[in-house]
């Protein structure tokens, strides 16, 4: 007999069904943090700005004002005008004079920019997926993380994080930067992916 | 080193213990991380509406999990394959390595990056890796850190537990090809940032645990701190989940109640920094991502569990909760236990994997205090399971004759209240003449006990003796 059929042989359900209903049922108002669904740009600023996320922000009115707002972020951080840019259109409409830009990040980028799908008031998320126009590995590389996310994509709850249907390859949600408490439980910041994260909020 | 890691292998439980003891270091090493992860956990709970409800929620989903386990399997597997990822199973952990083994080579794999898995450490791969000939990269900064000083875990969230920064900073500084010059935390953390991204990168396979396998969905789903998992997983071609049974969830949104309660009980944040869900191979079209992906299903001792009454016990979410919050853990650390898995949970699982006559003394090292119970997030009545492992090791005769003999006398002895009230009049005065200062430090035939602990100087009569004085009055 193979492994498969071994174990599920002695696997059989020892509950009646329906399953589905079963399971289903369990979910009914789930327990979990409070959040003021009429104010859920400021519920998720605060999330954001929690010892354990550690995140910066700035807001822009449109996408236009983007580049500004990164130099802005990049320059207070004493970091040059360089950027790994992911292939997303909606980025070639910008004006990005005076950046270099990357076009694939180095092992060693400073700083990379992405656009989150989703931020998730809850927990100061940020919800992400892979796709031709947005690779996954550039925003464990960099140092510094930049994330644009518009304020109507802010949702109440990580039940809100996923997309319904088919899955993308990867979908993860970033909150926070790359941290360690494995030497004497002392937090660090930059164990292996990034130091800084930065979010730029678009208020269009 | 601590003294005792060295010998751990070899080593009785009582030795081991003995040593953990008497070693210092590891003492303040242990108490520095399991006293803020015990002070963070009580923060985030009190700050969540109603986690008790939550936890009966979580063991809710698992129980129903647990009793539907064939069905979400299947439904996991067929989910999987539709994305693209091949599934595999192993009864054994010894079929479990060989298949990843098998995977490695047909990759032709010269070096793995691995992200922290216990279900790794349980069956035994770093060891079958070592023995193919594959390099191995442990890229969690504290597995690398053990990885280099050639130990076993010591927690299973923080497996570097017991070593001090000073044993850390020694060890990158003979390891690192450009070790820290500061004596910070911060920069032997840079030290290993600068050793480990090249490696990581390198890496031919990127080889994971999951803490949760989505059946709705097919997708894997890995938690990290430090985004060591991503880098380890997406640069290779190859990518391979060894994941337990158990590991199941129904849905995304039950995984989403179950991550509540893994951050807060393990470290007491909302969430863990990253928190991903890996649903078969690279895309048509995507940038990065492995071209294969595997997922390894291992049973190695769950189907058995199922059935002998262990069922509670794969409900686990491998927290660490129980251990932090543990007294004996406290003074003894991880390694004592002699296990993969330490700490309360541990001791249950340990007999499983090792059998009970190697590791009875577990059962029986717990002073049943019942804290581990009652913070663990998915209610495993932990107390209870070592109880049952105490009475099987009882009926099975694996307690040692003294034991039987000693627990003979005391029964023949008991039944018999006149004698039994007499002896124990004569214990309770032999026992105040060798009290100083209200205090017992040495009690002749229980040595072991007093080595560690005083024992308040008995009253002057048995209770038996004083209850009837003053119904006489
Ligand atoms: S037994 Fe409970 S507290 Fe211990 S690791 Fe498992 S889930 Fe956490």
């Amino acid at each position: 007999m193979s492994a498969r059929d071994a174990i599920l042989s002695r696997l059989k359900s020892t509950a009646p069904g329906p399953i589905e209903a079963e399971a289903a049922a369990l979910l009914t108002a789930p327990e979990r943090p409070a959040v003021d669904e009429s104010a859920l740009e400021a519920e998720f600023l605060a999330r954001l700005a929690l010892p354990s996320v550690n995140a910066s922000h700035d807001v822009i009115a449109a996408m236009a004002d983007l580049p500004a707002a990164i130099a802005r972020y990049l320059e207070g951080q004493g970091e040059h005008l360089t950027l790994y840019l992911p292939p997303d259109p909606r980025l070639a409409t910008c004006d990005w004079t005076g950046f270099t830009l990357h076009e694939s990040a180095a092992p060693d980028e400073a700083a990379t920019l992405a656009i989150a799908r989703k931020g998730i008031a809850e927990t100061g998320s940020l919800v992400f997926e892979t796709s031709p126009q947005a690779p996954m590995l550039p925003n464990f590389l960099t140092l510094h993380h930049i994330v644009l996310l518009a304020v109507k994509d802010i949702a109440p709850y990580l039940e809100d994080a996923p997309l319904p249907g088919v899955q993308p390859r990867a979908h993860y949600w970033v909150t926070g930067v790359s941290g360690t408490t494995d030497i004497e439980g002392s937090y660090v910041r930059g164990a292996h992916g990034p130091r800084f994260l930065h979010v730029i909020l678009l208020r269009d | 080193m601590s003294s005792f890691t060295a010998k751990a292998d070899t080593a009785t439980f009582k030795e081991r213990t003995d040593a953990a003891l008497a070693d210092r270091i590891l003492k303040v090493a242990v108490e520095r991380t399991a006293g803020t992860a015990e002070t963070k956990r009580g923060i985030a709970v009190a700050a969540f509406p109603d986690f008790d409800a939550a936890r009966d929620r979580a063991a809710a989903i698992k129980d129903h999990v647990v009793a539907h386990l064939g069905h979400y399997l299947e439904m996991f597997e067929a989910n999987a394959v539709a994305a693209g990822a091949k599934v595999h199973w192993a009864s054994t952990a010894d079929e479990a390595c060989k298949i990843v083994i098998d995977l490695c080579k047909a990759a032709n794999a010269k070096s793995v990056a691995r992200s922290k898995s216990m279900l790794g450490e349980e069956i035994g791969l770093p060891h079958a890796l070592a023995e193919a000939g594959i390099g191995r990269v442990e890229t969690d900064l504290a597995e690398h850190i053990i990885q280099l000083a050639d130990e076993r875990p010591s927690h299973i969230i923080w497996p570097a537990m017991h070593k001090t920064r000073e044993q850390v900073s020694a060890l990158f500084k003979a390891k690192h090809r450009s070790p820290h010059e500061e004596e910070t935390i911060a920069a032997m953390a840079e030290s290993a940032r600068r050793q480990l991204r090249g490696e990581m990168l390198g890496a031919d396979v990127g080889i994971s645990g999951a803490n949760f396998l989505i059946a709705y969905t097919g997708a894997i789903c890995t938690v990290t701190n430090e985004g060591n998992a991503e880098l380890s997983l997406v640069p290779p071609r190859v990518h391979i989940v060894t994941a337990g049974i158990e590991k199941i969830v129904p849905s995304m949104p039950h995984a989403v109640h179950m991550l509540r309660m893994l951050a807060r009980s393990a470290t007491g944040a909302a969430l863990t920094q990253y928190t991903t869900f890996y649903t078969g191979p690279k895309r048509p079209g995507d940038r990065d991502g492995p071209e294969e992906m595997h997922i390894v299903l291992v049973d190695n001792g769950r189907t058995k569990m199922r059935e002998e009454g262990l069922a509670e016990m794969l409900r686990c979410i491998r927290c660490g909760a129980c251990m932090n919050h543990c007294v004996v853990f406290r003074q003894i650390g991880g390694h004592a236990y002699g296990g993969t898995y330490p700490g309360p949970m541990g001791s249950v699982l340990t007999p499983v994997f090792d059998g009970l006559p190697q590791s009875r003394d577990l059962a029986h090292a717990c002073t049943l205090n019942g804290k581990c119970q009652e913070v663990c997030p998915v209610r495993i009545p932990l107390p209870t399971l070592l109880k049952g492992w105490r009475e099987k090791s009882w009926r099975e005769g694996l307690e040692p004759t003294s034991m039987r003999v000693g627990l003979g006398v005391w029964a023949w002895v008991a039944s018999r209240p006149a004698l039994y009230r007499f002896g124990t009049g004569i214990a309770v005065r032999a026992m105040r003449l060798l009290g100083r200062k209200g205090w017992i430090d040495r009690l002749p035939l229980a040595g072991g006990w007093t080595q560690y602990r005083d024992m308040p100087r008995p009253a002057a009569q048995t209770f038996m003796a004083q209850y009837n004085k003053e119904r006489r009055k």
